[in-house]
């Protein structure tokens, strides 16, 4: 509990702080600070969980097993990352937007920081209402968020994510209805009836067609969220129209918090009917996720979109190989969960400094990367290989293990149908990055961030290739937990 | 939970007679073209909710459900249906709206949803579910109407009627089944929704300004 609290605390005071007239001008620093703090307690809040087993608190409202602690390091180490790079990223941007189209300042920040306290409640409620409630607030948040710019494409992209996972957010709550209902008889009515580490405990007596019935529509809304086929049209627009370091984070963050909603609903189906039903859907909706995002990752030209077909991609994996069940591709699955984080924000974030350098989202206009700035040529490229899972970059790692666990399993031809998947996005990805990193430089490109912003490009990067060859002990500890967790 | 209602409440009546407001109310918005219209029948619907859950509270002598009962009056049945209306007056007042069915073939199809979800919900809960039984299959039937209603109409705040008519449908499902769920729950929920509604509104009116006016299938700049 005394970890839990400045951790759900620190992201809504910093808000506030942004807020406040006198601290606006310096809110990016703030960010930076606040989520930097929030890194800190969570890598606290993993070593409790690992030393001492799960975190409770509130009357069992919070609840922090490993799985909670691995996605708020997820959230908080790729928000501190992207709120140190929006440091120098959003004065540039501001620059180029006419006067009457900026926000006040300050305001960017405070949202910021909303999301990204939405996000760490929803990684560590243990109520379903209270995850629900979380994930709606980060939804609302970054909803204006994607709508920052005063340009159509903004307000289109704004408005369907909007309407689109909200309808996906009320069918979330009529599962959350449904799954209460399934135990209202067992535990009678209060809050524990909708504890999720109560719900596990009972499952076994739980009223199994409301339960199913229940991980369907948690299925559809938050799968909604995290961006799994085919209730993905939303994503593509808002990874795409959303200033970038937001929408780095809402790829990697949200989608991890909004997965974990769904695989809590999997957890409790998979203890009250078996574990076959559920993995089954989630196997095949992984599967379509994949599929379905390949085609447009090969003809795609512009950059964030073919990002947002990536982070689809991703999805899939991970939903795949959670979905396996075997003990090494869950393994396999979360540490996708973890580092997949690490290349997609690099990605995101690298991106956004070579669009503003080459004034254009195009892949096209954007030859000779490498020539031009050999550090973000450098950046880029790490990035990529990150994207397609090569070495050294550690999401190999975690595809090898994933796929290495689905061939050993009765899902055999789902693998094989992700190893087409991944060679197709391999050949578009190579296809794409050859153009962007190769070639003659543009004559007028200039990096228009200063040199410090490299620094969380980075600091990510390292991440990424260090994990792909070490794993330190804990977080392997931590990896394993987590896998119980889901088992 | 033994639901026993104080004898000068004709039980069953009274829940029916609210359950019925409530379909109606959703059915009325589906077939109206004027979007005030719509938003009006979104106050009865929600008053009707309220109205149920009201009566939950005084039959179960719970004091949770009356508090999240009367929040449901204040904030569906008066703030949310205000905060729309503000907006379609802003947006020129009697907004046509222009469905992709007309009136009479949308009628049709919302008739075959109740139909579809009165015999598929007894199908699948049973009869005898609780007392309440009878505003399970309107909560259903009133989801699909919902739902049907932001498919088939091109005004934007016409499909954000359409949702809150389909978290109204959720919300009858939620007292219906369980008796309302925890208090702290139910108020976060209506904050969110609060929010969402208000957020929605904002860009509708964006949309009113950079599209010229609330057609969503203007919206068609983002593409593969």
């Amino acid at each position: 509990m005394l970890v839990l609290l400045p951790l759900l605390l620190l992201a809504p005071l910093g808000a506030i702080a942004c807020l406040v007239p006198a601290l606006a001008a310096r809110a990016g620093r703030i960010a930076t600070m606040v989520t930097a703090a929030a890194f800190a307690l969570a890598l606290v809040l993993a070593a409790r969980v690992l030393a001492g087993g799960p975190v409770a608190g509130a009357n069992l409202w919070l609840r922090a097993d490993a799985l909670s602690a691995l996605v708020t390091l997820v959230v908080t180490a790729i928000a501190a990352a992207c709120a140190w790079y929006g440091e120098y990223y959003m004065p540039v941007v501001l620059a180029r937007e006419r006067e009457q189209d900026r926000w006040p300042a300050g305001r960017y920040e405070a949202l910021y920081l909303a999301l990204v306290a939405g996000m760490l409640l929803g990684a560590l409620a243990n109520n379903l209402g209270l995850l629900w409630i979380a994930i709606e607030g980060a939804t609302l948040a970054s909803a204006l968020l994607v709508g920052y710019y005063r340009r159509p494409g903004a307000v289109e992209a704004g408005w369907k994510y909007l309407l689109l996972c909200s309808v996906g957010i009320a069918l979330a709550l009529l599962a959350t209805v449904l799954l209460y209902y399934s135990a209202v008889h067992v535990l009678g009515d209060g809050s524990r009836g909708l504890h999720w580490s109560v719900l596990r405990d009972v499952a076994g007596s739980l009223d199994p067609r409301f339960v199913k019935l229940a991980f369907l529509f948690a299925l559809a809304g938050y799968g909604a969220k995290a961006g799994l086929a085919p209730m993905h049209s939303w994503l593509p627009d808002a990874y795409s129209q959303a200033p970038t370091p937001v929408a780095a984070l809402m790829s990697t963050g949200l989608l991890a918090t909004s997965l974990t909603g769904l695989l809590r609903f999997h957890a409790v189906t998979a203890a009250c009917v078996g574990h076959e039903w559920s993995s089954g859907l989630l196997v095949s909706f992984g599967v379509l996720s994949m599929l379905v995002a390949t085609p447009f990752l090969l003809v795609q030209g512009e950059y964030k979109r073919l990002l947002a077909y990536s982070s689809i991609e991703h999805t899939g994996i991970l939903t795949f190989a959670i979905g396996v069940g075997t003990p090494l591709a869950v393994f396999g699955g979360l540490l996708h969960l973890f580092v997949q984080s690490f290349a997609k924000s690099l990605a995101f974030l690298v991106g956004g400094s070579i669009a503003r350098g080459a004034a254009s989202r195009r892949m096209d206009q954007w030859s000779g990367v490498l020539e031009a700035s050999p550090a973000l040529g450098t950046l880029l490229v790490g990035a990529g290989l990150g994207l397609v899972g090569l070495p050294p970059a550690a999401t190999f790692l975690s595809e090898w293990l994933s796929l290495a666990g689905a061939f050993a399993s009765p899902h055999r031809g789902a693998a094989v149908a992700a190893v087409v998947a991944l060679v197709i996005v391999f050949a578009g990805l190579t296809f794409h990055w050859g153009r962007m990193v190769l070639g003659r430089a543009r004559p007028r490109f200039t990096d228009l961030l200063p040199a410090a912003s490299h620094a969380p490009l980075w600091a990510l990067l390292a991440a990424l290739v260090l994990l792909g060859f070490w794993l330190p002990a804990p977080l392997r500890a931590l990896l394993d937990r987590a896998v119980e967790v889901l088992s | 939970m033994n639901l026993q209602l104080p004898d000068w409440l004709p039980r069953s009546n009274t829940v029916n007679l609210l359950a019925g407001a409530f379909l109606l109310s959703a059915l009325y918005a589906a077939a109206q073209r004027r979007t005030l219209a719509a938003i009006t029948a979104y106050r009865f619907n929600s008053l009707a909710l309220g109205g149920i859950a009201l009566t939950v509270a005084l039959a179960t002598g719970t004091r949770h459900i009356a508090l999240a009962a009367l929040l449901v009056i204040a904030v569906k049945g008066g703030v949310i249906p205000s905060l729309l209306r503000k907006q379609a007056l802003r947006g020129g007042g009697a907004l046509e709206t222009e469905p992709y069915f007309g009136v009479p073939a949308g009628m049709l199809v919302c008739g075959a949803l109740v139909v579809i979800a009165f015999s598929q919900t007894r199908a699948l809960f049973g009869s005898g579910v609780s007392i309440l039984a009878s505003c399970l299959p309107v909560s259903v039937a009133t989801t699909l109407v919902g739902m049907f209603l932001m498919v088939s109409r091109k005004q934007a705040l016409m499909q954000v009627v359409g949702l809150v008519i389909l978290e109204n449908a959720i919300f009858l499902a939620a007292v219906s089944l369980t008796y309302g769920m925890p208090l702290v729950v139910e108020m976060g929920v209506l904050l969110d929704l609060l929010v969402g509604v208000a957020l929605l509104g904002l860009f509708v009116s964006r949309i009113e300004q950079t599209h010229g006016s609330g057609d969503t299938t203007k919206l068609s700049d983002l593409k593969g």
